[in-house]
């Protein structure tokens, strides 16, 4: 069961600066965390080649400071890591993001499940995987909050939905898409951050490593426009708590309600 | 001059902060309140790989440095429960029988402190013996190939508990020898745990040493030169004590602010307010200050260097330090912080601790001052 992750390293800080110029976020310098979601995904490989046995590896694309959530990644357990980097792939969308993912998955190969994390903290747009999945024209399942392997060579996830939950079966290879509630991450012991930091290699690949047009990296790649990127500031009101009979409460919310003209 | 931190470091920082809100901080305040730290507890420490931090891998440690014990210390700190001490000393005691021991003395005491099964111990304070430590009365006669050790220890933290312990006696020629003494020993005994202001579950008991035969091969460092054993033990020891008060202090700070941002006074936060915010930033200035002098006195530990009148020095500052944080913390908090409700009371009485135990504030001064004035 040879398992590749895709993680992101997003910020640590809600305020992140970015250039109006390109409309993308400047990451260069800013302290980064290993994407939360993205931990969930480790920790689902990691749970399926323990009790399948083979190989994880976890592709990263970002600047040389990514080269931190790899060693998270690699004190966790994940075997290998590959790095995606360098100037051509910088400012990538999504789109020019999920053809360098593609490129590098089919550089390592032999895989039987792509694993990602729902959505990153940052972006949040949840397209990753999914656009992974079509470039790699292999099955996609999304939102699983559980993952088993089924008559030897299929899988079967639990798909969340937003009114409930349904059950997807796909024949292998598959790329599939993890909730947070899927897990609960294990925490790195402080041998094994040692020994990824002193020990490990992460691997590094460039466009020129992985081939493909070069057209279709970074910001040259990418079809999206952002025009702004800011910190929505939430307002913070007054808390009012009803007290008392359930019918009597009901009718003096509504009173408030339209007093305000919220009805 | 170095002053950042490296990213192993700062991942260790991260999965000792994880491991603490997750393993422990939900149990903090049960283990304050029953008085007792649950049997698991320790193993999972082991597990993290956080005792015999400083311990080669050949004896089962992790092989890292003092610095990097003091960084995940003071994260473990901010839950201000005992149980950090139960993790210091199977670290400090591992650390002292790998610098003073014997390859048998290693092999055999080492690896349990490494991967929980055994609580180490370290007792020299008797009942009339605190910071004198001439007046030890406990004895160790010499009887074949073991020595008889008698007499009573005080505040022996996991006296009670499996393992071995560092215990000190005069020995025929009145002079102090370590030994390392198997707490399931016929002749060994122990109090009830003393009740503590704060620390509950400490397991902090006197031990009763009648007739406990020890091997000779259990002494540890030279024969009669057991202050050296000690003196050595207590430097590092202060270090860790002091990253323990850095993480309550940091602690301290931490719930202020969320208290005193949530809290509404005349229709604004208390963060607003010019008074609050002095002493807010007052207790930031305080801690920063002591972060980065515990930091240098543990690298100067790795370095090799003598850290006794550092490590004194360190306690010197930061203890009196610490606790005015903790005041102004409490002070902040108003009467909620006088509540079990709130964590700020935990942590006010976990901090009073560290002026009188291992060896007071006053001492400290002392032994300053005495190498100041030194001819």
């Amino acid at each position: 069961m040879d398992i590749v992750i895709c993680i992101k390293e997003v910020p640590e800080t809600t305020e992140v600066p970015w250039d109006p110029e390109k409309g993308i976020l400047i990451r260069e310098g800013i302290p980064g965390i290993l994407n939360p979601n993205d931990k969930n995904a480790i920790e689902a490989a990691l749970q399926l080649t323990e009790k399948y046995g083979g190989v994880v590896t976890a592709i990263s694309m970002g600047p040389a400071q990514t080269d931190d959530a790899l060693r998270e990644a690699l004190s966790l357990g994940v075997d290998n890591a590959v790095l995606l980097t360098g100037r051509h792939l910088a400012g990538a969308d999504t789109l020019a993001t999920s053809y360098t993912l593609y490129l590098a998955v089919k550089k390592i190969g032999r895989f039987d499940i792509v694993l990602c994390g729902k959505e990153s903290a940052d972006g949040v747009t949840a397209q990753v995987g999914p656009q992974l999945a079509e470039f790699l024209d292999i099955p996609q399942l999304t939102y699983a909050t559980n993952i088993e392997i089924v008559k030897g060579n299929f899988v079967r996830i639990k798909q969340k939905l937003e009114d409930g939950f349904r059950e997807l079966e796909s024949p292998l290879p598959a790329l599939i898409t993890v909730e947070r509630e899927i897990n609960n991450p294990r925490i790195p012991p402080m041998d094994h951050i040692m020994e990824a930091y002193r020990d490990k290699q992460v691997m590094v690949w460039t466009a020129d490593d992985l081939g493909g047009q070069m057209e279709r990296f970074g910001l040259k790649g990418s079809p999206t426009q952002c025009l702004k990127v800011y910190t929505q500031r939430i307002k913070k009101g007054k808390m009012q708590i009803l007290e008392g009979d359930g019918s009597m409460v009901a009718k003096e919310l509504v009173q408030i309600l339209r007093k305000r003209n919220l009805t | 001059m170095e002053f950042n931190l490296s990213a192993e470091s700062k991942l260790m920082i991260k999965a000792a902060r994880d491991f603490a809100e997750q393993t422990i901080e939900p149990i903090a305040a049960k283990i304050d309140g029953d008085d007792a730290i649950p049997d698991d507890l320790l193993p999972k420490f082991a597990k993290a790989k956080m005792l015999g931090m400083m311990i080669p891998k050949e004896y089962g440690g992790t092989g890292s440095t003092a610095l990097n014990m003091i960084l995940i210390t003071e994260e473990l700190a901010k839950t201000a429960s005992a149980v950090y001490w139960s993790m210091a000393l199977n670290n400090s005691v591992a650390e002292t029988i790998c610098h003073w021991g014997s390859d048998d003395q290693k092999e055999l005491f080492i690896p349990p402190l490494c991967d929980g099964s055994n609580y180490a111990a370290m007792a020299f304070t008797e009942p009339a013996t605190g910071s004198d430590p001439a007046a030890i009365t406990s004895t160790a006669h010499s009887d074949d190939d073991y020595y008889v050790l008698n007499g009573t220890k005080r505040f022996i933290t996991n006296g009670q508990r499996k393992g071995y312990g560092i215990f000190y006696a005069k020995d025929e020629t009145e002079k102090v020898t370590a030994f390392v003494v198997d707490k399931s020993s016929d002749g060994y005994t122990c109090s009830k745990p003393w009740a503590l202001m704060g620390l509950g579950g400490q397991g902090l008991v006197d031990v009763f040493l009648k007739n406990v035969r020890v091997p000779k091969a259990n002494i540890l460092g030279e024969k009669g030169k057991g202050f050296n054993v000690l003196l050595r033990w207590i430097a590092g020891e202060r270090v860790q004590q002091m990253a323990f008060m850095l993480g309550m202090g940091q602690a301290c700070l931490e719930e202020s602010l969320k208290y005193a941002k949530e809290r509404i006074v005349k229709g604004r936060p208390m963060t607003h307010m010019q008074g609050f915010q002095w002493m807010l930033s007052e207790m930031h200035a305080s801690i920063e200050a002591c972060r980065w002098w515990t930091y240098r006195v543990a690298s100067k530990q790795d370095e090799g260097d003598e850290i006794q009148v550092d490590s004194a020095a360190l306690k010197l500052f930061i203890v009196p330090t610490i606790q005015e944080v903790a005041r102004k913390a409490l002070q902040i908090h108003g009467s909620y912080g006088y509540c079990k409700n709130y964590k700020i009371e935990r942590l006010y009485r976990t901090i009073a601790h560290a002026g009188v135990t291992g060896s007071s504030t006053e001492i400290q001064k002392t032994l300053v001052g005495s190498y100041l004035a030194r001819p």
